[in-house]
């Protein structure tokens, strides 16, 4: 328990995403080299950071390691063996600007396992092998600078290991920042700790099992014990220190650039936004700055650039950086490079996602080929191409804090009969042919219904991202259009070209086809698909479901009304209820205090959330929950196993249970004083009428894309 | 349909295929080039629905609106119009909407020289890779800031002139010469069977 919970979970997060970046990792195959493997190739399966109850955080005194800085190198093995972190102490030179102070947690952490030393220690995290050591101390001055040269003459070695353990490819470094503690005593107090015994400390259980966990924590283990040797201790020292002065100096030029930013742009306010979103070029060269002009902010992206290519060059890849509340995330895509800089405290593992989200929102306007521009040439600006599309990101970051789809990876439908959305469907399906790959019929970034070609699947990201597209482009509304886009997910290198018309205010169709001249076959399908559904009257009744509005919890059966068109399942009203119907009334919100719901189906990739009703209604409210679910999301899929596949948790705010099977996830929220028996005899019931009720929320169609 | 009909090479053809049971009514393929923020929507929106909405919107790949007007001759031209984004990433796919297209009309914005050489740039690529017998109309947008114009009208008429293009300075605000613009275009069109002016 030593570390205190952020860290955790961001480490946790870190694992996670790991897993389901390794697909990709070839993109960033640059960023690894060898020297780095070595020593962390007998370590094994690593570090799982474990999700520390609330309890405990409290105990350990909240505020943890502030400010650090996490490398990594992208690892195919990763997944396999877990995540390999190491932990460097960027120490600052002024710890009172930036960092919390975190003594209890020093305290508290000294008897677990982990090893603090005043001013300047460090952990050796692997024990077993000095050349490993000797590789870890070698890559810290990458980190921040490169002076060390004594260090480096481990190298050498440190390849060799590599070579004689090819069979790990890569490795993640964690650099984590070491808090700084601010009591006046301990002002220079600096606490490393490195990831791998944290995971193993903690125990984290859906691990423990796998064998090269096991070994490593005997490694681990091993490491305590020598780290207090002499030796080592000094040699750590030398490095700390070096990185005490860059730590610091980094940590300082991002906020000085702030501060420059501010007086060009008057904008004392540019620094206080919660949440920056920035994309440049490798050349460093703004392309996308969510506040603030990219001209201006020029010096800015370069000083990011500046940090990610100077490890970049090292072969290693900078995950994130840690400073007080703030944490800095970089993505890099090819030669792009993607940055946010939040105080929002929401996981990393959802932060990555949305900087992931952000790329994909590029690729949908420009295609990977984008790439092709800095090949040519590396200081190419890419701003112009971008033109008008402000709008498209500046709606997907604020969809970043309202769209479940943001984080769920899955989309929503609009509620609609079966008999409806099954009228709808046919008239999709009828048009379809050969110049058609998919149909979309959506109202905002609800799915009313869609088709695709053969073989051809329309992810949910490429969904939300397309509807986001659609949706923030005024220009689609009053006109037909037919413009370039690309579904990265499904081709980020070509484009494709969609026809674009609403049918009405509301309902949006969109038709995508490869096939540039085929607008004229498209606006005539559009006219039989509007024609038929005017029919139909299918129109009508989709009108009308997005006048009604979504689900809302008060309405769920076990209240007195229910939502639905359809023949609802009584179940839930009837058996035992009356303790449960009396809170209901009392309170506001749905049954037994249950405020708010998502549902999602895993095999269909798509969820049911409630509306936000009554006491969530203040968009403070909103965000709150919203990032709420952000965090027990990102923790139900924290653990590769899945391990938290029930949680109930408590704060001032509200109750919040998650359930996660392997049909279906389950968050819901419940007013703070809910009991905790009955509300979840509500989210047993909740789940069984949206299984009752799937036809009318889920769009379903055996299988969804194919006719 | 389909985009051939309206290409003028083809469409003359077409049109002399259908010329006898309708030689009266022509078809024609119009897209509107120009740099952003020129205008050419709000000409088109001008033109097709009488409206002028001051916040602007840009325009993503390109709209399709269709117009149909009645020329003194008492020929009915039907406007399929192209409305085409300005901005540069757009650029490389403008060949799918000139393509086969009867009428160009190369808009810029007479406070901004840039959109000038912008426009310049446009009927360069038309006379390159647009239809022969195209019709090529250099359209000054925003005349009703003549207060902060910045290419005067004897540069755009020179300059037309040099091109074959008729040129003429429009207000897609005040709605000033929107008309005269399409309607000189339909004037200009290659008439099917016989008739051919300018």
């Amino acid at each position: 328990m030593r570390e205190s919970d952020p860290s955790d979970k961001e480490l946790n997060s870190e694992n996670n995403d790991l897993q389901t970046e390794n697909p990709g990792s070839q993109d960033v195959s640059f960023a690894y080299q060898q020297t780095f493997d070595a020593k962390q190739a007998d370590d094994g399966p690593c570090s799982l950071p474990s999700h520390l109850s609330e309890k405990e955080l409290d105990n350990n005194g909240s505020s943890t390691c502030d400010n650090g800085v996490n490398i990594e190198s992208a690892d195919a093995q990763r997944e396999a063996t877990g995540l390999t972190t190491f932990e460097f102490p960027v120490p600052e030179e002024g710890p009172q600007t930036y960092v919390k102070k975190v003594k209890s947690e020093l305290e508290g952490a000294s008897d677990g396992n982990q090893t603090e030393y005043n001013s300047d220690g460090i952990e050796e995290p692997d024990p077993g092998d000095t050349n490993a050591n000797a590789e870890h101390r070698e890559c810290s001055p990458r980190v921040a600078n490169a002076q060390f040269n004594s260090q480096d003459k481990s190298d050498p070695k440190g390849n060799e290991i590599l070579e004689q353990r090819d069979t790990v490819v890569n490795r993640s470094l964690t650099a984590f920042s070491s808090t700084c503690n601010i009591e006046p005593v301990e002002s220079s107090i600096i606490r490393v700790q490195s990831a791998v015994e944290n995971g193993n400390m903690e125990g984290h259980r859906p691990y423990a099992d796998s064998e090269g966990k096991i070994a490593s924590l005997s490694a681990v283990d091993g490491v305590a014990a020598s780290s207090n040797g002499r030796e080592s201790f000094e040699e750590i020292e030398v490095v700390d220190s070096g990185l005490v002065k860059n730590g610091g100096l980094l940590k300082r030029d991002l906020f000085l650039e702030k501060q420059h930013q501010s007086e060009d742009d008057s904008s004392e306010s540019w620094r206080k936004h919660k949440k920056h979103f920035f994309i440049l070029s490798h050349a460093g060269k703004p392309i996308y700055s969510r506040y603030g002009d990219e001209h201006k902010l020029a010096g800015f992206a370069a000083t990011l650039q500046a940090i990610m290519s100077f490890v970049e060059n090292g072969g290693d890849r900078i995950n994130y950086v840690r400073s007080g509340d703030h944490q800095v995330v970089f993505l890099v895509k090819g030669p792009v490079y993607l940055v946010s800089i939040s105080s929002t405290n929401e996981p990393l593992r959802v932060l990555r996602r949305q900087l992931d989200l952000l790329h994909g929102q590029l690729l949908l306007i420009l295609t990977r080929s984008l790439e092709k521009c800095f090949v040519k040439n590396a200081n190419f600006d890419l701003r112009p191409l971008l033109g008008g599309t402000e709008n498209v990101f500046s709606s997907l970051i604020h969809s970043f804090s309202w769209n479940f789809a943001s984080f769920l990876s899955s989309y929503t439908c609009l509620p609609l009969s079966h008999t409806a959305r099954q009228a709808a469907g046919a008239a999709l399906q009828d048009i379809a042919d050969k110049n058609l790959l998919f149909a979309l019929l959506l109202s905002d970034s609800k799915v009313i219904s869609l088709v695709g070609a053969q073989k051809a699947s329309l992810h949910p990201d490429d969904i939300f991202l397309l509807s986001n597209f659609v949706s923030s482009s005024e220009s689609f509304r009053n006109t037909e259009s037919f413009s370039p886009i690309c579904l990265p997910k499904y081709n980020s290198m070509t484009f494709l070209y969609a026809y674009i018309r609403y049918l009405d205010p509301d309902i949006c169709l969109i038709l995508i086809t490869k096939n540039s001249d085929a607008f004229f076959h498209l606006k005539d399908c559009r006219a039989r698909i509007e024609g038929f559904l005017m029919e139909t009257h299918v129109l009508r009744d989709i009108s009308n479901s997005v006048a009604r509005g979504g689900l809302r919890v008060e309405e769920l059966p076990g209240g007195d009304v229910s939502y639905t068109s359809a023949p609802r399942s009584r179940r839930m009203g009837d058996t035992k209820d009356s303790t449960i119907t009396v809170k209901l009334k009392a309170g506001v919100g749905g049954t037994a205090g249950l405020w708010h719901f998502i549902y999602r189906c895993v095999y269909l990739d798509q969820y049911v959330a409630s509306e936000f009703s009554s006491p969530l209604e203040t968009p403070q409210a909103k965000k709150r929950l919203f990032r709420a679910y952000q965090s027990l999301y990102a923790s139900i899929h924290g653990a590769p196993t899945g391990a938290h596949q029930m949680q109930y948790r408590r704060d001032g705010n509200f109750v919040l249970l998650a359930w996660s099977t392997s049909d279906f996830e389950f968050l819901a929220a419940f007013d703070p004083l809910a009991e905790k028996s009955s509300s979840i005899t509500v989210c047993n019931r909740v789940c069984q009428w949206v299984r009752d009720m799937e036809n009318d929320l889920f769009f379903i169609g055996g299988s969804p894309f194919n006719w | 349909m389909g985009c051939s009909t309206s290409s003028p090479a083809k469409s003359n053809g077409s049109f002399d295929e259908r010329g006898a049971s309708d030689s009266k009514t022509m078809r024609i393929k119009l897209v509107l080039l120009g740099d952003s923020g020129v205008g050419k929507s709000c000409i088109v929106l001008r033109f097709v629905r009488g409206q002028f909405d001051p916040s602007s919107k840009v325009t993503v790949g390109a709209s399709f609106l269709s117009q149909t007007i009645a020329l003194q001759d008492s020929t009915t031209v039907k406007f399929e119009i192209w409305d085409t984004a300005g901005q540069e990433r757009y650029a490389s796919l403008a060949p799918l909407y000139y393509r086969g297209a009867g009428a160009a009309v190369v808009v810029y914005d007479i406070t901004s020289p840039e959109s000038f050489q912008k426009a310049q740039y446009w009927v360069k690529e038309l006379q390159k890779f647009g239809s022969p017998d195209i019709v090529m109309a250099l359209v000054g947008n925003k005349s009703d800031l003549h207060a902060s114009r910045k290419v005067t009208v004897e540069e755009a008429q020179e300059y037309a002139d040099s091109n074959g293009m008729f040129f003429i300075e429009t207000s897609a605000k005040t709605a000033d010469n929107i008309n005269q613009l399409f309607e000189e275009i339909g004037k200009r069109l290659p008439r099917p069977a016989t008739t051919q002016k300018s």
